[in-house]
């Protein structure tokens, strides 16, 4: 008859690995990440980057941004992290054209100084998260918080994340054109993300952004905005990872995503992304992308369309609200762009992103764009250096 | 392949490596537990093709082949950890453990159950040596000719390995994979209890291990409950013929050629399956130096002595 053992289980609790054991683990694939608290961070990490954007139409050359920011994740007492990032952007250049109340494409320069911190703490299965961020131009202060949970499922495959935050804006036009105008923005999200097969994750959130205050471009001449927006988000991705003989495909990873957003100015968007991340070697990796966006106008936006007598676009008729923005015009918008990593050592990474980004009423998809626009060109270039502790 | 179920608990079993071989599965749905072994069972099929010493396409048989003519034969990065492994093995059990020991099998004949003679012994142990085997990180070559690698010592081991974590990788919490008697535990059972592992009694007659195969539980002569790691159970009984008496085993020492003869089976839990195969293995050689090796290792064991009385790690 079978002896059993006299303790109620053999597993050893405490594993001091003798030598053997030892060089067992240096074998690959014999033994899963150990399980600590969900996703603690588990070195520091720090990043530098360098943004320069620039946008031009026929003719004009327009906004020049240049923003250095600095990231900094660190795990700290276990089970706490701290991410913290400082961006400074100098904008300088001329204002849209057909859209400024100072007619000839005036000259512009501004600067913006934002600092997002955050603070997570892990538990077993879950973690919550503290944001705060502060942005300050010479015109427009913006403070917000917001909070975060995460629940993962006991078999790890399945995250839950809800988040709540809360915005305000205090709004100071240079021309004076308002004083102290106030802009509090609410937002909801819910999302999940799924591990369906070891090489697929799916994600979907839903945000709800109330927003209440004032919404106007103080520099446009005619720009009377609701005060009131509130914006609905959805948001698909899809990361498949390609196995199998494919010399070009196999071990690459395609990433997609649609994005679908709703306003109460009437703005109706859809974003299609798709990415590939092709390693071609242990260091090196390039990652083109392609991004369609179209969106309708908003109800209350107008055509720049000059007007022999009165000159200068203005809303036909009395209406309650009128927008010239562009932002809020029926228009479609392709962007192209490649991202090249380099793994340098096992703690320095080095990239560079380029994109480039045109804007088209032609190409709105399901209707017809905003007559009158240019066409409006961009391009995105981002050089970042990061290290591993 | 067969499933045998009950509602939460899958066991597939199949045949690889020439062995039984089951993947358990608990606390997950039916259609998920067979994806999942389905998984499980390509990664020790993807092992077994790999390294394969009757297949002539397997990277060892290439090895093989060009033994001793000088010729290196490219290697990937998962072959090159093995022989790394391999290299720290005979190390660490001070060259008992030697994965070019397989060509011993040409002089000693389990089927007719012949010992061999001092001469056909000293024409074999030449060809034995980890020294004699050259390697870096993409080539590999065996310096003496007629010299074969031989990953049976491990590969199975090895196999249930990978099998386990790319399962546990999955999201697996409760289930093991036992390929052979190498067992590597996921995690415990759906209601966390750990799973009742039997120790086959080293010498039931065949005859009766046939007669009781449906109820293989009959052939267990302890049992040893493990909710993590692994087991791997070394033993005289699985080849062997008697002669004058005295038993000889497949279990050989690679510096004299002989069989272990000190232990009817020695059984190891440790955190890894082929580490604890290789102790198990190791042990068995070393003899009557087998509990201090393994005390030595800080693992659990269970060892069965000539007269049959178990001894086991407290």
């Amino acid at each position: 008859m079978a002896a059993t053992d006299r303790k109620d289980d053999a597993t050893p609790r405490a594993w001091t690995p003798g030598s053997f054991t030892l060089a067992a683990l240096a074998l690959p694939g014999v033994m899963a990440a150990p399980a600590v608290a969900e996703g603690v961070p588990e070195t520091a990490f720090v990043a530098a980057k360098v943004q320069a954007y620039n946008d031009w139409q026929p003719g004009l050359d327009r906004i020049k941004v240049i923003a250095p920011s600095m990231y900094v994740l660190a795990p700290f007492a276990g089970t706490w992290s701290i991410e913290s990032t400082l961006v400074h952007d100098s904008i300088s250049g001329a204002s849209p054209r057909w859209h400024t109340s100072i007619s000839g494409a005036s000259r512009m320069k501004d600067e913006r100084t934002a600092v997002d911190v955050k603070v997570m703490r892990y538990f077993d299965r879950w973690s919550v998260g503290l944001r705060g961020s502060n942005s300050t131009e010479n015109d427009y202060r913006s403070n917000a918080v917001a909070l975060e949970a995460r629940v993962s499922s006991a078999d790890n495959n399945t995250t839950w994340v809800a988040g709540a935050g809360v915005t305000r804006d205090t709004i100071n036009p240079v021309n004076e054109l308002v004083v102290n105008e106030k802009k509090s923005v609410t937002d909801l999200m819910l999302g999940v993300t799924q591990t369906w097969t070891k090489n697929d994750l799916l994600q979907a959130n839903l945000s709800y952004v109330r927003g209440r205050g004032y919404f106007n471009d103080p520099y446009k001449l005619a720009d009377i905005r609701p005060r009131s927006r509130d914006q609905t988000v959805a948001l698909l991705r899809w990361n498949h990872f390609i196995e199998g003989d494919n010399a070009m495909l196999a071990g690459s990873t395609v990433r997609s995503s649609y994005r679908y957003y709703s306003d109460t100015f009437g703005v109706r968007a859809h974003t299609a992304q798709l990415e590939w991340v092709k390693p071609i070697s242990d260091r090196f990796s390039v990652i083109p992308s392609a991004r369609y966006y179209t969106q309708g106008a908003a109800s209350f936006y107008f055509d720049p369309v000059y007007d022999p007598v009165i000159g200068e676009p203005f809303p036909v008729g009395n209406p309650r609200y009128f927008s010239p923005d562009t932002r809020l015009s029926a228009y479609g918008a392709i962007t192209l762009g490649a991202k090249v990593e380099w793994r340098i050592d096992q703690r320095w990474t080095t990239d560079v992103k380029y994109e480039r980004y045109e804007q088209r009423s032609g190409w709105r998809l399901g209707g017809n764009g905003s007559p009158g626009l240019a066409r409006f060109s961009a391009q995105f270039l981002q050089l970042g250096i990061s290290r591993r502790f | 392949m067969t499933i045998s179920a009950s509602p939460l608990d899958y066991g597939v079993q199949f045949v690889a490596m020439a062995s039984d071989c089951e993947v358990r599965l608990a606390g997950v749905a039916a259609a998920r537990a067979q994806t999942l072994a389905a998984l499980a069972i390509a990664e020790v099929q993807r092992i077994e093709t790999k390294y394969s010493r009757y297949r002539t396409d397997s990277v060892v048989s290439r090895i093989n082949v060009a033994s001793g003519n000088g010729a290196s034969i490219g290697i990937d990065a998962e072959t090159a950890q093995l022989l790394a492994f391999a290299t720290q093995l005979f190390a660490l059990s001070d060259g008992l453990f030697d994965a070019t020991s397989g060509v011993l099998r040409q002089v000693w004949d389990f089927k007719t159950g012949r010992k061999p003679s001092p001469a056909q012994l000293k024409a074999v142990l030449p060809r034995i040596g980890w020294s004699h085997v050259q390697w870096n990180e993409q080539t590999a070559r065996l310096m003496q000719p007629g010299m074969e690698l031989d990953f049976g010592g491990f590969g199975k081991e090895y196999a249930a390995d990978r099998a386990a974590t790319l399962l546990a990788e999955e999201g697996v919490q409760h289930g093991l994979v036992n390929l052979g008697g190498d067992i590597r535990v996921i995690g415990p059972q759906a209601d966390g209890s750990p799973w009742l592992m039997g120790i086959r009694d080293p010498r039931e007659a065949r005859e009766a291990r046939k007669a009781r195969a449906a109820r293989p539980e009959g052939a267990v002569i302890a049992s040893i409950p493990i909710s993590a790691g692994a087991l791997a159970t070394s033993g005289d009984y699985e080849r062997f013929f008697i002669a004058d008496g005295e038993r000889f085993c497949h279990i050989l020492n690679p510096k004299t050629g002989w069989p272990a003869q000190h232990w009817q089976s020695i059984s190891v839990i440790a955190p890894i399956c082929v580490a604890a195969g290789a102790m198990a293995t190791t042990a068995m050689l070393k003899g009557p130096d087998a509990l201090a090796f393994l005390q030595g290792q800080d693992v659990s064991y269970l060892a069965i002595d000539a007269d049959g009385q178990i001894l086991r790690s407290d």
